[in-house]
């Protein structure tokens, strides 16, 4: 599915921010990626998304060299990824409708056929009710919600959030959990960077299968499945 | 095909919508490029109208060859034979000395000064109409005519006529050139707008292409909204226009009436129409492409 081989990562007058990391997830996985705050979660994600090209070693999505892709085939590729970012990346200029039509629009995906999925994404995060509503009016744990419905509205086989509970308190992080692993449990791929030990925790009371990518200074330190 | 049209119709609703939230802006922006446009409109009418006068004057440009008045009889058919066999004149009319009088008689109410008259004053006349209307040609050709015996006197009429075209040239000469900066004064304005707009839309186009949105997804609305403003100020130029020359023509229309013509000046075809609306797109494409190319994906990586 994910395949990592030997990959560094630098960035233009930087240390490497991922040195020498080889690594894979299967379909279906739910892994968590760990580490302290610049250990490189985020380049890993962007690494994984096609949105970052690795200074040496291979990337594969799907069996596809990342590396090797042209410029123009990109697009196509980051669409397989529903992607939940850090800053929410909200548009505050149209409400919460609009913008989980983005990714559909882009898809070339409108009219009936689009609004029928968006209403179902906004109500698998339980936000039907604020279709009409503003970004800008809803609390922190709201707009992490629709951050996701809009991550999913495409329906990706993969799901990639950073730090997706990073502001919220732990009641609120507890739901977002719990709502990327309904997405797991139907088959999806759900990829988590996180820097508290939070994920963990979460683990050992559902029992469910999970791995963890423990990332230092850029290293790949720990890679194993918890229960 | 299908999702092809969908994509389009997608750009051009989404560029609708942009326009709808910031109406006034839309409004202005249209407004500059309809007067920028309607200046070089104006006088491209003027222009086209007063060409049309001096056509349908040149028809009446012509040599006028004027008899002695002391001529034999033989002379009018000598010179008539030398005109019918002169390549350089395209026809010829004559007109009797007693025609002449009658013509007079009859466009000139005061007949009494001409019944007063104890002979006919009016010499025998050929009225020549040279093939060729440019000044050489026509010097040359009066020469000739003034060297034949018993003619009088030559008079070259509508000389000023031709003065007048070649100013009319000079006019649309300045038209193109004036016409032409505008139009770069035209891609500046919209270039700048489209360029405020990716500005305004920065989020956005950002997180379209994390998400996999191609290049021509994201550059479609702007080209559709550079063509779109060319086309609105297009039409607004050709508004100003015609409500232009519907207020000259009526303040025109007393003094013409003074001329006893009906000069006005013309509105503009459909063919000029469709022109300017044309050459509005046009260059509201080309500046939101530069534009779009010039600042649309540096912000980006």
């Amino acid at each position: 599915m994910i395949t990592f081989d030997q990959v560094t990562k630098r960035y233009p007058g930087s240390h490497e921010a991922i040195s020498n990391v080889s690594f894979t997830i299967e379909q279906g996985e739910m892994v968590y990626v760990t580490g302290h705050s610049g250990a490189g979660k985020s380049t890993l994600l962007k690494l994984m998304a096609a949105i970052e090209r690795p200074t040496s070693g291979t990337v594969l999505i799907n069996n596809q060299n990342v590396s090797k892709i042209k410029e123009a085939t990109l697009p196509y590729v980051r669409r397989k990824f529903g992607l939940v970012f850090q800053d929410h990346k909200l548009l505050y200029d149209r409400n919460c409708y609009h913008n989980v039509a983005l990714p559909l629009a882009i898809n070339g995906i409108t009219g009936a056929e689009a609004g029928k999925r968006i209403r179902a994404a906004l109500d698998k995060v339980g936000l039907l009710d604020k279709e009409k509503a503003m970004p800008i009016t809803l609390s922190g744990g709201e707009q992490q919600r629709l951050a996701i419905a809009r991550a999913v509205v495409s329906r990706p086989s993969i799901l990639i959030a950073d730090e997706p509970t990073g502001n919220l308190d732990r009641n609120y992080a507890a739901d977002i959990l719990q709502l990327f692993k309904a997405f797991q449990q139907v088959g999806v791929t759900v990829i988590i960077a996180t820097h508290d030990a939070l994920g963990n925790a979460q683990n050992e009371n559902t029992g469910h299968q999970n791995k963890v990518l423990h990332l230092d200074h850029g290293k790949l330190v720990n890679f194993e499945a918890t229960t | 095909m299908n999702a092809w049209l969908t994509q389009h119709i997608q750009a051009l609703s989404l560029v609708l919508r942009r326009y709808k939230t910031n109406k006034v802006g839309t409004l202005l922006i249209c407004l500059a490029i309809g007067v920028t446009l309607a200046l070089p409109s104006i006088l491209y009418a003027v222009l086209d109208s007063v060409s049309g006068l001096t056509n349908s004057l040149r028809s009446e440009s012509q040599i006028s060859v004027f008899l002695a008045l002391d001529h034999n009889e033989d002379a009018v058919a000598t010179i008539k034979t030398a005109l019918e066999n002169n390549v350089t004149i395209k026809s010829f009319k004559f007109v009797s000395k007693e025609d002449a009088l009658s013509q007079l008689q009859a466009a000139d109410a005061n007949n009494d000064v001409l019944n007063s008259l104890e002979k006919n004053p009016l010499p025998d006349a050929f009225f020549v109409e040279p093939s060729k209307l440019d000044t050489e040609s026509i010097e040359n050709l009066k020469k000739q005519l003034s060297k034949m015996e018993g003619i009088d006197e030559v008079i070259v009429d509508g000389a000023w006529i031709k003065r007048l075209n070649y100013l009319l040239l000079l006019g649309k000469n300045a038209m193109f050139i004036i016409a032409s900066l505008l139009a770069f004064a035209l891609v500046a304005v919209i270039g700048n707008t489209i360029r405020m707009q990716i500005l305004t839309q920065h989020a956005e186009i950002e997180l379209s292409r994390l998400i996999g949105a191609t290049k021509s997804f994201i550059r479609r609305p702007f080209l559709y909204a550079g063509a779109l403003y060319g086309l609105i100020g297009g039409l607004f130029a050709l508004l100003i226009t015609i409500v232009v020359i519907y207020l000259f023509n009526q303040s025109l229309a007393p003094l013409v009436a003074e001329y006893q013509t009906n000069f006005s000046l013309n509105l503009p075809s459909l063919f000029t129409c469709a022109i300017t609306c044309l050459s509005a797109l046009v260059i509201g494409l080309v500046s939101a492409y530069f534009a779009v190319s010039k600042s649309l994906f540096k912000s980006i990586h």
